[in-house]
């Protein structure tokens, strides 16, 4: 029997695609065959792992954007990122999701070009919309739910992108905001769908659930208590989805002593270049070392610290699985890493669901959030202090990382997913 | 007189580094006796100096003196010229290296006076002029006018690896086809194990930073090789850069063994003496290398100009 080919299709951001490297390492080691359908922008990082990689074709007006137009983006987004989630429905995600819809009507006819030439035997989608070529595509579609578990709506579950609690009094006001800002590029989406032959979505959705199987990477110590719980048998927990990296050993600093803390805001989040430098001062001042990722922007910086180092990338697990303490912006990824190492959490959310995960650190007691731009220096210093002397936090994610390591969701993954295409490899 | 007690220093670790080059070379093993004669004859200095050496050596674990007299070899074979020159080059975290490491982390600006220094490492002038004299003769730094150094590009960021690998692309496979390129079969047969050894260590052990040693010291000895004597000294500069300042742990374990299995092909190549087909795949290898991460993505897009976006 030829080896069962499946094809991942991750969304063009790191947290989606890395999680979808563990799962393909995973399905890899188990006799398959694993390729990803790539956007033009992740062109060359499949291939790393050793993964076979197809390109989506660039769109006519996407090989225009330059880098200038990054540029303008990222000023023109700077500010937005410091409002609250209900003042970004109008400056962030509605036209984020305007965009999103673009991109899916943009790729149709070449995602099924490339899907009637790889003739996958299933296809894992790890995405925030439905690209109607996999719907149609006559083999089973695996969704893997890589944001926070609030994608998926219920009563019970604080809604989407809202950083707010199930129970708040706001949440109406939220809902409806979201429903009015998102209603124009919803429109859009469902005529586009009827075109290829799938039904509408409710509104506010983008992407339904798989009839076949959904994957989501919350682990239960931080899950919500439902409603209307999810079906068992089309609905499985991972656990988290922990890749393996190249080893990391934390280049020696002038001043080398004491805990480690890690910084990643992200791909994105790296772009606030003046408040991680406002962070550096901090930390310059604190007894610690800082392994700090600056993405793309370390020619924007001078003069670091002797306790600080600056990178464009760290291989995230092994860095994490090192460190006393993990600042990140509540990516879905690197909340999940932190679980899994067992490290506390200091969120500070500049966008989308990084909002709900920094709630609900501080509300399962496996870290602290705070606003990125309504933070003193000594309440930094202090946060950071009482991060990494709390025991009880300490134990209590030590508990849930010997959880998570013990029932390994990469491993669960591809169980389900060769499960559901009906495939059956030895072990 | 602080000079003197530098240069010592360097004088010892470089002769240490012969002693580890020399061992590596004869095939000695652990527990094979080390005549200081022999290495003393071998270095081609007298024994005084050879006794300071393998005292180094000694602190490093590299050697031991035993009672019955003399030292011999305490590391296996394939541990040798990796491990051994790995611990010899932490003793080296000489000033110059400190420095040099500083500026390739941000620390330090590109252009530095003396008495910035001399602060910075609380060290005298005399050591802080020594260590830009052994930097300079790197090439990493250059005198100004007054009293001022200025650091020449390291790579320090992505941008620099990736300049320096259009440099590379440009020279490493003309330093193999140039006429007169010849290796030296015991070093071929050297590198060619301590490669095997790090391809058989376990998914996700590799290091970073000592797979940049034997990448290096892959590439060093490919334009020790070269015919060209310009490519050659050239490359061999650049490599020596790319050892102190290169910072990159963004490669993920596929790509390392990839890169070696690579390195491996060209040397099956160059030992069958198609030397064209072996530039030709360190073309192939230098350009696999080249492919950078993405900078710029975001929740499912690229970014637009639309909307409240613009």
């Amino acid at each position: 029997m030829s080896k069962p080919v499946i094809a991942l299709f991750p969304e063009a951001s790191f947290g989606s695609a890395l999680n979808c490297v563990g799962i393909a390492q995973q399905l890899q080691r188990q006799g398959a065959t694993p390729v990803f359908l790539c956007h033009p922008g992740f062109n060359g990082v499949f291939t790393e792992y050793g993964f076979k990689e197809y390109q989506l074709p660039a769109s006519p007006s996407a090989k225009q954007q330059t880098e200038e137009t990054w540029q303008a983006f990222v000023t023109a987004h700077l500010v937005h990122f410091n409002q609250t989630p209900t003042e970004q429905l109008e400056t962030y995600v509605a036209p984020t999701w305007d965009a999103i819809v673009d991109t899916a009507m943009q790729v149709e006819e070449g995602l099924q070009t490339l899907l009637k030439r790889i003739k996958p035997d299933g296809i894992v989608l790890d995405n925030v919309i439905m690209f109607p070529a996999i719907a149609n595509a006559g083999v089973p579609w695996i969704r893997v739910v890589s944001c926070a578990e609030t994608e998926l709506p219920d009563a019970n579950v604080p809604p989407y992108l809202s950083g707010m609690a199930a129970d708040d009094p706001a949440r109406p006001g939220f809902e409806r905001a979201y429903l009015d800002v998102t209603a124009a590029s919803h429109q859009r989406y469902n005529r586009f769908r009827k075109t290829c032959g799938l039904p509408p979505l409710p509104d506010g959705q983008y992407l339904e659930a798989s009839p076949h199987l959904n994957l989501i990477l919350a682990p239960s110590a931080i899950r919500h208590d439902r409603a209307a719980p999810l079906p068992a048998e089309r609905f499985v927990f991972l656990e988290g989805c922990v890749r393996k990296e190249a080893r990391f050993d934390p280049p020696p600093l002038p001043v080398n002593e004491g805990p480690i803390i890690y910084l990643s805001f992200g791909s994105l989040g790296a772009i606030d270049t003046d408040l991680i430098s406002r962070m550096i001062d901090t930390f310059a001042t604190f007894p610690a070392r800082f392994y700090v990722n600056v993405g793309g922007f370390l020619e924007s910086y001078s003069r670091v610290p002797d306790n600080v180092y600056l990178g464009s990338w760290f291989p995230q697990p092994s860095i994490v699985a090192q460190t006393d303490l993990f600042i990140h912006h509540g990516g879905n990824n690197s909340y999940c890493e932190a679980l899994y190492f067992g490290v506390p959490s200091l969120v500070m959310p500049y966008c989308w669901d990084g909002h709900d995960n920094g709630l609900r650190a501080a509300q399962t007691g496996t870290g602290v959030h705070f606003q990125r731009d309504r933070w003193s220096p000594q309440m930094l210093h202090d946060t950071m202090s009482t991060l990494l002397a709390d025991r009880h936090m300490r134990d209590h994610l030590g508990q849930i990382s010997s959880a998570m390591k013990a029932r390994s969701g990469s491993r669960r993954a591809a169980d389900a997913i060769l499960q559901t295409i009906g495939i059956s490899l030895p072990r | 007189m602080q000079k003197v007690r530098s240069n010592t220093r360097q004088n010892h670790l470089k002769l240490a580094r012969q002693i580890v080059d020399f061992i590596a070379e004869q095939g000695l093993t652990e527990g094979d006796h080390l005549p200081e004669s022999r290495l003393s004859e071998a270095c081609g200095v007298s024994r005084t100096p050879v006794r300071s050496a393998l005292k180094v050596l000694e602190n490093e674990e590299i050697v031991q003196r035993r009672a019955e007299g003399g030292y011999f070899v305490s590391l296996a074979p394939e541990k040798i010229a990796v491990d051994g020159l790995a611990r010899l080059e932490e003793v080296e975290a000489s000033l110059a290296a400190r420095i040099l490491n500083d500026r390739a982390e941000r620390r330090i600006t590109d252009v530095q006076s003396i008495s910035a220094l001399v602060r910075r490492y609380d060290v005298p002038r005399s050591a802080v002029l020594n260590a830009l004299k052994i930097l300079s003769a790197d090439g990493v730094v250059t005198q100004l006018p007054g009293r001022s150094w200025a650091f020449q590009p390291i790579l320090d960021t992505p941008n620099a690896i990736d300049e320096s690998l259009a440099f590379r692309l440009a020279l490493e496979a003309q330093a193999i086809t140039a006429p007169g390129f010849k290796m030296d079969s015991q070093k071929t047969g050297l590198l060619r194990q301590q490669m095997e050894t790090f391809l058989q260590s376990s998914d996700g052990s590799m290091s970073a930073v000592a797979f940049l040693h034997l990448d290096c010291a892959f590439h060093s000895f490919i334009a020790e090789s070269s015919g060209n004597r310009f490519a050659k000294g050239a490359l061999l500069a650049h490599h020596r850069l790319r050892l102190t300042t290169q910072k990159d742990h963004t490669i993920p374990d596929f790509r390392l063994r990839q890169s070696l299995e690579e390195h491996l092909d060209i040397l099956d190549s160059l030992e069958r003496s198609q030397h064209q087909l072996a530039a030709d795949q360190m073309i192939l290898h230098l350009r696999r290398s080249q492919i950078r991460r993405p900078q710029t993505v975001n929740r499912g897009i690229l970014p637009r100009m639309r909307g409240a976006v613009g």
